[in-house]
C-alpha cells in the first residue's frame, strides 16, 4: 500500500576513531559522498530526515540545527527521528513513509554518531531511570547479557556451546570486515582470542562487543518515478517493521523477544516472505553483541528456538552459508550508534544493488536489514530488494 | 496522495506543574484522547511521540521511558525530537500510505522536572564557539528583536502589547499556565532578561502531555462527527550560525509557502480564519505574522494595533493565550495545533472566536530566533 519506494544511492564515512575530524565535516563527508553515488545535488532533495543518539552523547541538544548546513538541509523541510539504539533504521522507515504518502519524491536520510567524543556508556546508563534500575543496568553490556543468560536459560542450552557459537560470530565478522573498505575494526582474531579475550560482563568479553566508532551514513530514497528516470540500479523497499516494548527490563521476555518477532513479522507479512531463510539472500542484523545475534537469528525465523548455535557452528550464517548474516562485518566490527541502523540499510541496500565490491554476495535480490534500540525494547527491520 | 487525513479528538494537561507523575500525566493524555473517540488501546494502528532528551528530567532517550504510557506497546511507533508538529505530520504521512487506519499523536515535556529552558537551550549552541559565550534562545531572540525593532520601528510598546493580548486571552484558557490582566506598561517594567526582552515577554516553563488521535476519512467519519481535516503543511530549517542569517528573513516565510500551496491558499490573510502562532518572545508574533503574510514587512506592531489579531478581530492570533502563556517547549507545535482544533469544532468555550471559523493554522518554531519552522493548516 502506498506508493513503490526506492533507495537510489548511499554514502557512507570511512568508520573508525576520527579525531581529525569534526563532527560536523563526518556529517558532511556521508552526505557528499551519497550525491558523488548518485550524481544528485542537494536541488533534487525534497526533504531531510535526521537522527541520531541522545543529547548527552552529542554533547549538544536537537543536532538538526548544528548540522542543518552539513546535512544540506538549508532551506528543506526535515523531520528528526530518534528512537535510540534503532534510530538509523527509524530514520529509514521515516523517509520510507515520507515518500510512500505521496508527500515527497527524493528524501535524504542521514544518521551519524562521533562516539570518540563522547561517553556512550554513561550515556545508556541515563536511559534508565534513576530510582530502579540505574543502580544496576550500567551501560549496554549489563542488559545483553542478562539477555543471553536468559535465553541459554530457557532453552537448555549448555555455556560452552553458546560460547563456541559466539567466538564462530566474532571470527567470521572480523574477517568480513577486511572486505568492507568503511568498517572500522580490522583485525583478524582466533576463536581462542574470543574465548580469552578480557571478560565485560560474563559471558560477555571484548571480542564478542562493537568497538566505539565515529562514523555517518546518508542514504537517498526516491518514489518509483524518480528512481526509475535514474537508470541504475535501484533497492526496492519491500517491508517495514517496528515494534517496542516495556521499558522496565523484568517486564517483559526477553528470551523469545516480541519487539524483534514482531517487527520481523510486518515486514515479512508486507514483503510476502514466508520462509525468511530460504528467502533471503543476506542479512544485515544489528549485532553489537555476538550472543544476541543468535537470539535474532531465531525470532526473525531464521532458524526455530534454542536451535541458532548449532546453525552458527555448521556455518549456515557464514559469508558462504545458506543465509549470510552481515558480510559487511556489522554493527560488531562498526558502531556509530546514531548511524548503525542505517549503515545496516545501506549495506542491504547495495547488497541487491549488486554494489557491495568485495563483500558482495553474489546473486543476493532480496536483503533484510535491522536496529534494536532503548532499554532492549525496540527493533526495526526494513527488507529490501533487487525487483519491485 | 492517498488518503484524506482528519484530527478525530485531542486532549491537553495543564500547563502548571502538577504533582502527577510523568507516567500518570502523560497516561491521562492519551486515555481522555482515546475516551473521547471511543477507542480503546488497542484500536490504534500506530503512535507518533514527541520529546527531547534535553528536555527530558535527565533520562536520555525519552521515548523508551513513556513507551508503555503512550499505548504504543508492540505497535509500530516512533518519535521525533524536537517539535511536535513533526509527530502530526509523521502520523498524517503514515495514514496516507494506507497502511494504518488511525494514529495517535503524543507530545511529552514535564517542564517542572526541567531545568530554566535557557539552561537547555544553551546546549543547542556549539561548545566551541557559541555556548562559553552564553548563547540561549533568549539572547538570539533579544538580538532578534533589537534588529527588528531598528530595521521597521517597530516600538517596544508594540512588542509588549502582544503579552498584554496573550496573557489576557489566556484568564479565559483553563489550560493557561500563566495568564492575567497586564498593562502594556505592566509588560515593560518586569524585570529584564535580555535587553530589549522583559520577563513578561518572554515565555514560562510548562508541562505538556499533549494527545491528537487521527484517522483516515472513512474511519474518521464512523468515530466523529466533527471531523478536522488536515489541509496542509510545510517546515523548513535555517542554516546554523546566528551570523550567517538575516534574523528577520528566516525560514518561515518558505515553510508557511508551502503549507499554503499544499492547502490551496492564495491570500492568507482571507483565507486564514484564526491562528495559533508559536511566540516564545512576544514581539515574534509579529514578526511571524508578517512571514506568515498576515501582513507586510514591518508592519507587525500596527497589524496589532489594528485590534485585527484579537479575539473578536478580523484574524485572532492565540485566543488561547499562545505560548506566552503555555510553554512545554517539545509540545508547544502541537499544543497550537491542538487549539486550532478546539476553534474549528467550536469547542474552545470561553476563548472561543466569536467568527465562523473554517480554516485554521498552527505554527511551531524551535532553535535560536526561530531556526526552524513548522506551520500546520487545518479546516471543517
Amino acid at each position: 500500500m502506498g506508493r513503490a519506494v526506492g533507495i537510489v544511492g548511499v554514502g557512507q564515512t570511512h568508520h573508525g576513531k576520527r579525531m581529525e575530524i569534526s563532527y560536523p565535516d563526518l556529517v558532511r563527508e556521508a552526505v557528499v559522498r551519497v550525491f558523488e553515488d548518485t550524481g544528485l545535488s542537494p536541488r533534487d532533495i525534497d526533504g531531510v530526515v535526521s537522527g541520531t543518539m541522545p543529547s548527552m552523547m552529542e554533547g549538544i541538544a536537537l543536532t538538526h540545527f548544528y548540522f542543518a548546513d552539513a546535512m544540506q538541509a538549508v532551506g528543506k523541510p526535515i523531520l528528526k527521528t530518534e528512537t535510540c539504539g534503532s534510530t538509523g533504521v527509524s530514520i529509514a522507515h521515516t523517509a520510507y513513509y515520507w515518500i510512500s504518502s505521496g508527500m515527497a519524491d527524493c528524501v535524504l536520510a542521514v544518521g551519524h554518531e562521533k562516539m570518540n567524543e563522547g561517553d556512550a556508556q554513561a550515556t545508556m546508563t541515563t536511559v534508565v531511570e534513576p530510582f530502579y534500575q540505574r543502580f544496576f543496568i550500567a551501560g549496554a553490556p549489563g542488559v545483553f547479557s542478562m539477555q543471553s543468560q536468559m535465553w541459554a536459560e530457557r532453552y537448555g542450552i549448555p555455556q560452552e556451546k553458546i560460547r563456541e557459537a559466539a567466538a564462530h560470530i566474532s571470527v567470521e565478522h572480523h574477517e568480513a570486515a577486511f572486505a568492507n573498505p568503511y568498517a572500522h575494526m580490522k583485525i583478524h582474531v582466533t576463536m581462542d582470542d574470543v574465548k580469552n579475550a578480557r571478560l565485560i560482563t560474563y559471558p560477555v568479553r571484548l571480542l564478542d562487543v562493537c568497538p566505539t566508532s565515529d562514523g555517518a551514513c546518508a542514504v537517498i530514497f526516491m518514489s518509483e518515478e524518480k528512481a526509475k528516470q535514474l537508470g541504475r540500479p535501484v533497492a526496492w523497499v519491500k517491508g517495514v517493521g517496528y515494534r517496542g516494548e516495556e521499558y522496565f527490563f523484568g517486564d517483559s521476555d526477553k528470551g523469545v523477544w516480541q519487539s524483534a518477532v514482531g517487527a520481523a513479522k510486518q515486514a515479512y507479512d508486507q514483503a510476502g516472505i514466508k520462509n525468511p531463510r530460504k528467502e533471503l539472500d543476506v542479512a544485515e542484523v544489528y549485532n553489537p553483541f555476538t550472543f544476541q545475534e543468535m537470539l535474532f537469528y531465531e525470532c526473525f525465523g531464521f532458524c526455530d528456538l534454542g536451535q541458532s548455535p548449532d546453525l552458527v557452528l555448521k556455518g549456515v550464517f557464514d559469508r558462504t552459508g545458506e543465509l549470510p548474516c552481515d558480510p559487511s562485518g556489522g554493527t560488531l566490527c562498526t558502531n556509530p550508534i546514531g548511524a548503525t541502523g542505517l549503515v545496516r540499510v545501506a549495506e542491504a541496500a547495495l547488497q541487491v544493488m549488486g554494489r557491495a565490491g568485495d563483500h558482495q554476495i553474489a546473486g543476493a535480490k532480496l536483503a533484510l536489514s535491522h536496529a534494536m534500540g532503548g532499554v532492549d525494547q525496540f527493533n526495526g527491520v526494513m527488507i529490501v530488494g533487487s525487483e519491485l | 496522495m492517498g488518503d484524506r487525513v482528519a484530527i478525530v479528538s485531542v486532549a491537553q494537561s495543564p500547563g502548571a506543574e502538577s504533582k502527577d507523575n510523568f507516567y500518570d500525566q502523560a497516561y491521562r493524555a492519551a486515555r481522555e484522547c482515546l475516551d473521547k473517540a471511543g477507542l480503546g488501546r488497542e484500536d490504534v494502528d500506530t503512535v507518533v511521540s514527541a520529546s527531547s532528551d534535553i528536555f527530558h528530567g535527565g533520562i536520555s532517550c525519552a521515548n523508551a521511558y513513556y513507551w508503555d504510557t503512550t499505548g504504543a506497546f508492540l505497535k509500530n511507533a516512533s518519535r521525533q525530537d524536537g517539535e511536535s508538529l513533526f509527530a502530526f505530520m509523521y502520523a498524517v504521512m503514515r495514514i496516507m500510505t494506507g497502511q494504518y487506519e488511525t494514529a495517535l499523536v503524543i507530545s511529552l515535556c514535564k517542564g517542572s522536572e526541567n531545568p530554566p529552558n535557557d539552561a537547555c537551550t544553551l546546549m543547542f549552541a556549539d561548545p566551541f564557539y557559541q555556548r562559553d559565550v552564553g548563547l540561549t534562545e533568549t539572547v538570539a531572540a533579544a538580538l532578534q528583536m533589537n534588529l527588528y525593532m531598528e530595521r521597521y520601528g517597530v516600538t517596544r510598546e508594540q512588542c509588549a502589547a502582544v503579552a498584554a493580548k496573550n496573557l489576557g486571552n489566556a484568564l479565559k484558557n483553563p489550560y493557561a499556565h500563566r495568564k492575567g490582566k497586564y498593562t502594556v506598561s505592566d509588560i515593560l517594567r518586569s524585570p529584564t532578561l535580555a535587553d530589549p526582552l522583559t520577563e513578561l515577554q518572554a515565555a514560562p516553563k510548562s508541562e505538556g502531555m499533549l494527545a491528537m488521535l487521527l484517522a483516515g476519512e472513512a474511519k474518521a467519519r464512523k468515530l466523529t462527527d466533527k471531523p478536522v481535516w488536515f489541509k496542509g503543511y510545510g517546515s523548513s530549517l535555517d542554516t546554523y550560525t546566528l551570523g550567517d542569517r538575516d534574523l528577520l528573513r528566516g525560514e518561515l516565510t518558505r515553510a508557511a509557502k508551502r503549507a499554503y500551496d499544499m492547502a490551496g491558499i492564495k491570500n492568507p490573510k482571507e483565507g486564514i480564519d484564526v491562528a495559533e502562532i508559536c511566540e516564545p518572545y512576544a514581539f515574534q508574533e509579529l514578526l511571524w505574522s508578517e512571514d506568515l503574510g498576515f501582513c507586510g514587512a514591518g508592519e507587525g506592531g500596527k497589524f496589532l494595533e489594528s485590534g485585527a489579531t484579537q479575539i473578536g478581530g478580523s484574524l485572532p492570533i492565540n485566543p488561547s493565550g499562545g505560548v506566552l502563556a503555555n510553554n512545554p517547549y517539545v509540545s508547544r507545535g502541537l499544543q497550537r495545533l491542538i487549539e486550532a482544533t478546539l476553534q474549528l469544532r467550536g469547542e474552545a468555550g470561553e476563548h472561543q472566536v466569536p467568527k465562523s471559523v473554517k480554516t485554521a493554522l498552527a505554527h511551531g518554531t524551535h532553535g535560536f530566533a526561530g531556526q526552524c519552522h513548522a506551520v500546520a493548516i487545518i479546516g471543517r
